[in-house]
C-alpha cells in the first residue's frame, strides 16, 4: 500500500519524544517494582503472606487484579503493572493512533497527503503499525526492566507479553474510535470510555462469584495468563484476535466515510453566541468545559476508589520492611493515615495532567493563530494570560478538590477522619501550582513550549523513585515540588512549606504574565 | 474643506520600520501611510513582509526600529484600545473546532467591545452564503474566510485591516466582498487591503504601495503610477512595418507579419505613433499598464527564485 513505511516512519519521528518519555516512565516502574520487592519481602513466608493480603482485600484485587500463585517472587513485585500500570500502556497507544489519525484529519494536514500518491488507506495503517512497533518496544523494555530488577527471565518475558497484548489491542481500541467522530475530542473521550469499561468489567469479574466478566476483557487476560507460573500462552492468541478483528473493523469503517467526516454526525451549533460567550477568559472555559467535566467525573471516581483501597490496607502491611516503606513514603503515622497521604500525592500528580493539557493547548492556541485573532480584539494581553492562568490554576485546584471531597465522603465512618483526607487533597494545591506556574512560564516565554507541562509532570514524578535507586543526594528530590508538601494526615500541617510554595507559585506567575505581555505572539 | 483635512489625516503612519527574526530581516525600513477614508492596497510577493506589517500594527509583534502610529496612536502599549476602533481578518483564519461559526461571529464583535445586533450581520450571512450553525471544523477553507469576514464587516468600525482576505473564496463571493469593501469605503471606512490578487486591488484601491523584502518600492495612486509606467502598444499598419527597435523607451517588441505589439515607456509614445502612422495604421489599440504589469515593474530585476 503506497505510503504506508513513509508515514509510519514519518509518524514515530514526529512523536519519538512522547514514546521515549512513556517509554522510560514504564520502564523505570517495572525496574523499581521489581528491585524493591526482594527487600520488602526477604522470605518466602513474607512474600505469601503479602500475596494473600492483595487477594483477601477486594478493593485491592479491584485496582490491581489478583495474585494467581502467592508464592511467586515476579508476580508480587508486577502486582501494580500487570493489571494496572498497563492502562497506562494502553493509553499511550490510543493516544498515538488518535494523533495520527483524526487529530491529523481535524487539522486538515491529512487533506494534504490525500493529494499526494498515498493510498487513502495508509494514514490508518500506518497509525496501526506505529501502535504495534510502539507496543513491541514498551514491552520490550519492560521485560529487560523486570530481568535487570532481578526478576527470572522466561516469566519476565511473558509479562511483557500481557503488555504487548494490552498495547496491541490498545492500537486496535485507538483506530476504531478514532473513526467515530469528527471531533478528535470527542474520539479521545469515547476511547477513554472503552478502557474504563474494560477495567470495569475485570474489577467486577475479578472480586464478584461473576469470574467469567473478567474473560470479556483483556485486562481480565492478563492475570490469566499465569505469566509467572505455568504460563497459558493461549491467552495471548485472545489480545492477538482481539486485535487483528479491531484493527479490520477500523479499516471497514474508514472506507465508509469521507476524510474528516465521523460515524456520529456533527451536531449543528447555535447560530448566535450567547452573552456570556464575551471575553477571552469565557472562551477558554467554554474551550475546555467539556475537559473539565470529564476530569471532574474522573477525579471524584478516583477519590472514591482511593477511600474504598485505605480500610482493606492494615494487613498488607505487616512485615517490618513494608511498615518501613510506607512511613518513608507518608512518613511516621497509622498507616491507613500513611496511606492516604501516598495515594492523594500520586492524585496530585494525575491532576497536574489536566495542567499540562491546558498549558500544551494554550501553546497550540497560539501556534494555530487563533491567539491572534483573539489579541487582534480589544483583548489586552494581560487578559489573554489570565485566560489560561486561571482555567490551569483554577481548574488544579477544583479537582483536588473534587478528589479530596469524594474520599472524604468514603472515609466517613472508618477509622480516618474526613476531615483529613479532604486536607490531605488541598495541602497540594501548592505544589500543583507551582508545575502549573513552571509550564505557564514557559509557555509565556516561548509558544512552542507548550510541552513543558507533560515534561515537568513525567519529571517530576519519577525524579523521586528515580533519586532513590541511583542513591543521588537529597536535595535532588527535593527538587520536586512534590516532595515538599506536609504528609497530611499522618503528619500535623506545616504552614511554612505550604506558605513558601504559595509565595514561588506566585511569583512564577508573576514572571510569565510579565514575559507574556513583552514578547512577539505567533 | 473637511473632506480635505480628513484625507490628509494619517490612520497608519509607518516610517522605516524594522523587524528581524533571527538573521533574517523580514523588514528593512517600511514606510506606508493610510489616509483616512481611503482603500489602501498593500501589495506583495509571500514573505515581501505585509503580514509581519500588519502585526506590528496589530501589536502581535514589537519593532526593532523605526516609528509607527495607528491612530496616532501606540500600537504596541496601546493595543487594546486601538483595537475598538479596527477589525481584522487574517490571511489564513483558523476557529475553534467546538464553537459554531455564528457563536464565533459574536464572540469577535464582543470582544472588539461591538454589539453582536447590527441588522449588517443578518445581511452578511446571507450575501456571503454562510450557515452559522456549523461547527468550525467542519467549515472549508473559503468559509471559514467568510466567518473572519462577517465578523469583521458585521459592526462599524473606523479601520478594517485584511490580510489577503478573499484567499479561498470564489469569484462569487469575492464579488461581495468587493461590493461590501465599496459600501464601506462610501460610509468613510479605511481600509487596508493586502493582497497579490492585483485586479482586486485595481479595483477597490485608491492608493497602493507594493513592497519587496520589507521595503516599500512603489507608493502613490493608480493614476499616478501609471504616469510613471509603459502603455501597451497593439497595431496593425498597412505598410511595410518600421522599424522600432531603435526608438527610445520601446520595449518587448515583436513582429507578427503587418502586427506590431511593445510596450512604450511615456516619452516614446510620440514617436511610436509618429513611425506607425508613417506606415499607414489600420488598427491601433493603446492599454494604459494593468496593475498585473506595474507589479512585475516593481519587481523586475529581481533574480529569478
Amino acid at each position: 500500500m503506497t505510503g504506508v513505511g513513509l508515514l509510519t516512519r514519518f509518524a514515530l519521528r514526529r512523536s519519538r519524544v512522547l514514546v521515549l518519555a512513556w517509554a522510560v516512565v514504564l520502564t523505570s516502574l517495572c525496574y523499581a517494582s521489581a528491585a524493591a520487592t526482594d527487600g520488602l519481602y526477604p522470605t518466602s513466608a513474607d512474600r505469601v503472606s503479602a500475596a494473600e493480603s492483595v487477594n483477601a482485600s477486594s478493593a485491592l484485587v479491584a485496582l490491581y487484579g489478583p495474585i494467581v500463585d502467592v508464592h511467586s517472587l515476579g508476580e508480587l513485585a508486577m502486582t501494580k503493572t500487570t493489571v494496572t500500570y498497563a492502562v497506562l500502556v494502553m493509553a499511550l497507544v490510543i493516544a498515538l493512533v488518535r494523533r495520527h489519525t483524526r487529530v491529523e484529519e481535524e487539522s486538515g494536514r491529512a487533506e494534504l497527503l490525500g493529494g499526494l500518491a498515498v493510498d487513502p488507506r495508509a494514514p490508518l495503517v500506518s497509525a496501526i503499525a506505529v501502535g504495534a512497533v510502539v507496543s513491541v518496544l514498551v514491552a520490550g523494555l519492560a521485560a529487560a526492566g523486570d530481568v535487570a530488577g532481578g526478576l527470572p527471565v522466561v516469566g519476565s518475558l511473558w509479562f511483557a507479553g500481557s503488555w504487548l497484548g494490552i498495547g496491541l489491542v490498545g492500537t486496535g481500541i485507538g483506530a476504531v474510535t478514532a473513526q467515530v467522530s469528527a471531533d478528535a475530542r470527542t474520539c479521545g473521550a469515547v476511547a477513554a470510555g472503552v478502557v474504563a469499561a474494560l477495567f470495569g468489567l475485570r474489577a467486577l469479574g475479578d472480586t464478584t462469584s461473576a469470574g467469567w466478566l473478567a474473560w470479556l476483557s483483556p485486562f481480565g487476560w492478563s492475570t490469566r495468563l499465569h505469566a509467572w507460573s505455568g504460563p497459558r500462552g493461549w491467552v495471548l492468541l485472545l489480545d492477538l484476535a482481539l486485535a487483528l478483528a479491531l484493527a479490520v473493523a477500523a479499516l471497514a469503517l474508514r472506507a465508509h466515510r469521507d476524510l474528516g467526516g465521523g460515524l456520529l454526525a456533527d451536531r449543528p451549533g447555535a447560530a448566535t453566541g450567547p452573552r456570556r460567550l464575551a471575553d477571552v477568559i469565557a472562551l477558554n472555559l467554554e474551550v475546555h468545559a467539556t475537559t473539565l467535566a470529564v476530569w471532574t467525573v474522573a477525579c471524584a471516581l478516583l477519590g472514591a476508589l482511593m477511600a474504598a483501597i485505605v480500610p482493606g490496607v492494615g494487613s498488607l502491611f505487616d512485615s517490618d520492611r513494608a511498615r518501613e516503606l510506607m512511613e518513608r513514603l507518608g512518613g511516621v503515622g497509622a498507616v491507613q493515615e500513611t496511606l492516604v497521604a501516598a495515594l492523594v500525592s500520586v492524585g496530585a500528580v494525575v491532576i497536574t495532567c489536566f495542567v499540562a493539557t491546558v498549558v500544551g493547548h494554550a501553546g497550540a492556541e497560539e501556534q494555530d493563530g487563533r491567539t491572534e485573532e483573539v489579541l487582534a480584539t480589544a483583548t489586552t494581553r494581560s487578559r489573554a494570560f489570565a485566560a489560561i492562568a486561571v482555567v490551569a490554576l483554577g481548574g488544579a485546584a477544583w479537582l483536588l478538590l473534587v478528589t479530596g471531597s469524594a474520599m472524604a465522603l468514603g472515609s466517613l465512618g472508618t477509622q480516618v477522619s474526613a476531615a483529613g483526607v479532604l486536607g490531605a487533597a488541598l495541602v497540594q494545591i501548592p505544589a500543583v501550582w507551582v508545575v502549573a506556574a513552571l509550564a505557564l512560564l514557559a509557555v509565556a516565554v516561548r509558544s512552542g513550549w507548550g510541552i513543558a507541562g507533560w515534561v515537568l509532570v513525567v519529571g517530576f514524578f519519577v525524579l523521586g523513585p528515580l533519586a532513590e535507586l541511583l542513591r543521588l543526594p537529597g536535595w535532588v528530590a527535593g527538587l520536586s515540588p512534590y516532595s515538599h508538601v506536609p504528609k497530611v494526615p499522618a503528619q500535623p500541617l506545616h504552614a511554612l512549606p505550604e506558605v513558601l510554595l504559595t509565595l514561588l507559585a506566585t511569583l512564577l506567575v508573576l514572571a510569565a504574565w510579565w514575559r507574556y505581555r513583552e514578547r512577539d505572539i505567533g | 474643506m473637511d473632506d480635505v483635512s480628513r484625507s490628509e489625516q494619517e490612520v497608519i503612519a509607518v516610517r522605516g520600520l524594522v523587524k528581524t527574526f533571527g538573521r533574517t530581516r523580514a523588514l528593512d525600513g517600511l514606510d506606508l501611510s493610510v489616509r483616512a477614508g481611503e482603500v489602501h492596497g498593500f501589495l506583495g510577493p509571500n514573505g515581501a513582509g505585509k503580514s509581519t506589517t500588519i502585526r506590528i500594527l496589530l501589536g502581535l509583534l514589537r519593532r526593532d526600529a523605526g516609528e509607527v502610529r495607528l491612530f496616532d496612536g501606540d500600537p504596541w502599549s496601546q493595543a487594546a484600545d486601538l483595537h475598538r476602533r479596527l477589525a481584522y481578518v487574517p490571511g489564513d483564519v483558523t476557529l475553534w473546532p467546538n464553537l459554531s461559526g455564528g457563536e464565533v461571529i459574536d464572540l469577535f464583535l464582543r470582544m472588539r467591545g461591538a454589539r453582536p445586533d447590527h441588522p449588517w450581520r443578518g445581511e452578511l450571512l446571507e450575501r456571503f452564503q454562510l450557515d452559522p450553525t456549523k461547527k468550525g471544523r467542519a467549515y472549508s477553507k473559503g468559509n471559514r474566510q467568510k466567518v473572519a469576514l462577517v465578523a469583521a464587516l458585521a459592526a462599524p468600525a473606523d479601520l478594517l485591516i485584511l490580510d489577503e482576505p478573499t484567499s479561498g473564496l470564489d469569484p462569487l463571493m469575492e464579488e461581495v466582498f468587493a461590493d461590501c469593501i465599496a459600501q464601506r469605503r462610501a460610509e468613510g471606512t479605511t481600509v487596508l487591503l493586502s493582497s497579490h490578487i492585483l485586479s482586486e486591488v485595481e479595483r477597490l484601491a485608491d492608493r497602493v504601495t507594493i513592497i519587496r523584502d520589507g521595503r516599500a518600492v512603489e507608493t502613490g495612486s493608480l493614476a499616478q503610477m501609471r504616469h510613471l509606467h509603459r502603455s501597451q502598444v497593439r497595431a496593425e499598419v498597412a505598410g511595410e512595418v518600421p522599424d522600432l527597435s531603435g526608438v527610445p523607451g520601446v520595449h518587448d517588441l515583436s513582429v507578427e507579419g503587418s502586427v506590431v505589439t511593445c510596450t512604450v515607456e511615456p516619452e516614446g509614445l510620440s514617436a511610436v505613433l509618429t513611425a506607425l502612422t508613417g506606415a499607414g495604421v489600420r488598427t491601433l489599440t493603446s492599454a494604459p499598464p494593468s496593475l498585473e504589469q506595474l507589479f512585475l515593474d516593481a519587481y523586475r530585476g529581481e533574480p529569478v527564485p
